[in-house]
């Protein structure tokens, strides 16, 4: 992502937390918190798939273990709304790192089937762990708290949403071009040649495991900042696979990619809610005519690099 | 004496396959050196047991008096040794520019803040000399798999030299290219042995190019070493000709034969 791109972003999200709040309806900012949500989430694939190369499908899963882990950190210990994100983010990272070993003994569809295994298995805790997670009745989210004020509503969530998620971008496209942005990408082209200019090929792919489930975390924890509710149904396969499709959408590789499939997507997403019986065809449909007509993602034409 | 890298009896068996069998070899600092013999010989398994890549079975490998057997893949470009892959392993997604700034990741960006912080200057003007010296500045912006197969190559050893090397390991670096390209090669590689003294320890088929440049020769056949000496000696030996063209006329023929080739 060029700077010229990270301003516009920046300018963007600044005017619209300025005027969205004011000028749009309490629905409107609530679609607009859960796209900013996805688009933390594919920033986070993009780090482990587009820039490490590592397949990883448990992204839901340490959504999941961010959105309990903020939402019960603040339910129970108080927390405020930066140390719970933080918190929920921390323990994601924690369980990333675990995941991240296996990428160090297996590759390609393996790596891809035991994290997709890792991703039911959470989803299973959070159904059935019930004293805890609530299980299947679902977790009330208790409203998040800045600088000591409850945040009571969408409206008054967005420009918190907006910030983080603003830092999030920046962070994601300081990495790309940073020399350790080029060594996750150097293991993702070759793991010898990497080894051959000194890179610690172990440590870097578990750092992008690490990294891509703490961002997972995160978003989960920006999530309980405009949720009052949270059910395990919302953090299973579709949703990873929903994350996915929009960095492969965008541009497998581009940060700008993954920032602009999460928003294009997640609208396409949210507008065919309205026509539920198409849904998946029109998903699918999308997907194919965009492997087929513009492999390398609909956004690289835009910010290349 | 001044061996900068020693082998030492190292064996590499494959299950039942011996590749290389007690190979003790001394590349001694500042000098081309290079490693022929005939298909099969165990060549490769050698470069890869230096880099790392294998663990020999049995044996030591000391690079500038350091043990370094035990050592990891990756600590290697730390200590100066660069290597190119006989068969390409370019970053092929990447830049010409970025494959460069990678080579010097471990020598020229080695402090984390310089790791993290989103621009390089000193890296990138360091990779931009390299490939101003290897002659790849124009496409700098392509990417590394769109380039023809001789610039490739030559990639791969300028990725290998931006690393600031003291050991550069050369796997058959002239293998397909044409005869120009292999004369430029020539150059380079002439030219960074005299004006920086990087060693060179060298796997080549193309005798063209082992001949002219190298100052002494190591010669392996099915894993052993056969014969050592410089240019002038190795192409006489009889054991050397024997390995390339088989036993059946040991008489004048072969051997004339043998010294044009």
């Amino acid at each position: 992502m060029s700077v010229r791109v990270l301003a516009a972003v920046a300018v963007l999200l600044i005017g619209l937390s300025l005027a969205l709040p004011a000028l749009a309806t309490g629905y409107v900012v609530y679609i607009g918190n859960l796209l900013l949500v996805f688009v933390v989430l594919s920033l986070g694939l993009h780090i482990v798939i587009g820039e490490a190369g590592q397949f990883s499908l448990a992204h839901a899963a340490f959504y999941g273990i961010g959105i309990y882990t903020a939402a019960l950190s603040s339910k129970v210990l108080g927390l405020p709304f930066l140390a719970a994100l933080l918190a929920g983010g921390l323990l994601a990272a924690l369980c990333g790192l675990a995941i991240g070993i296996l990428s160090l003994r297996m590759r390609d569809i393996y790596l891809a089937l035991s994290t997709f295994a890792f991703g039911e298995a959470m989803q299973w805790v959070f159904l059935n762990w019930t004293p805890v997670t609530g299980g299947p009745n679902g977790l009330a989210i208790p409203p998040a708290q800045v600088l000591g004020q409850p945040i009571l509503s969408d409206k008054a969530a967005f420009p918190i949403v907006a910030g983080v998620t603003l830092v999030v971008v920046a962070l994601v496209a300081g990495l790309h071009a940073s020399g350790l942005g080029r060594a996750f990408r150097a293991v993702r082209e070759s793991e010898v040649a990497a080894a051959a200019v000194g890179i610690d090929v172990r440590r870097t792919k578990l750092l992008a495991f690490t990294l891509s489930a703490f961002l997972a975390g995160a978003a989960g924890g920006l999530f309980t900042t405009f949720s009052t509710f949270i059910h395990p149904d919302s953090l299973g396969f579709q949703t990873t696979i929903l994350v996915l499709t929009m960095i492969v959408v965008g541009g497998v590789g581009s940060v700008t990619g993954a920032l602009g499939g999460a928003i294009v997507f997640g609208l396409v997403s949210e507008l065919l809610r309205q026509v539920p019986s198409y849904q998946e065809m029109i998903y699918g449909g999308i997907l194919i005519l965009v492997m087929m007509y513009a492999p390398r993602g609909v956004f690289t034409l835009v910010g290349r690099r | 004496m001044d061996d900068l890298l020693a082998l030492d009896a190292v064996t590499m068996r494959f299950g039942g396959l011996t590749a290389v069998n007690g190979l003790s070899m001394g590349v001694t600092r500042g000098t081309i050196h290079a490693l022929i013999g005939p298909n099969g010989a165990g060549k490769s398994t050698v470069f890869n047991c230096v880099s790392r890549i294998y663990r020999p079975t049995e044996g030591r490998i000391r690079f500038d008096g350091r043990d370094v057997t035990g050592l990891p893949a990756h600590a290697m470009a730390g200590l100066g040794i660069a290597r190119t892959f006989q068969n390409l392993e370019l970053f092929n997604e990447l830049t010409v520019l970025e494959n460069v700034m990678l080579g010097a990741y471990s020598r020229h960006e080695t402090r984390l803040i310089e790791r993290l912080w989103p621009r390089s200057p000193k890296t990138r003007a360091w990779a931009e000399e390299i490939l101003e010296g290897t002659g790849l500045k124009d496409c700098r912006d392509a990417k590394a798999n769109g380039l023809d197969f001789g610039r490739q190559k030559l990639l791969e050893v300028a990725r290998a030299l931006a690393l600031s090397p003291t050991l550069l390991l050369l796997d058959e670096p002239a293998a397909g290219l044409r005869s120009r390209e292999i004369e430029r090669l020539d150059t380079i590689l002439t030219g960074l042995n005299r004006e920086r003294g990087i060693t060179v320890l060298l796997v080549e088929h193309v005798m063209q190019l082992v001949m002219s440049i190298s100052d002494r020769i190591t010669v392996l056949s099915f894993g052993e070493k056969i014969a050592e000496g410089t240019p002038e000696a190795v192409r006489g030996d009889p054991r050397v000709i024997e390995a390339y063209l088989g036993t059946k006329q040991p008489g004048e023929a072969a051997h004339g034969e043998a010294a044009h080739g």
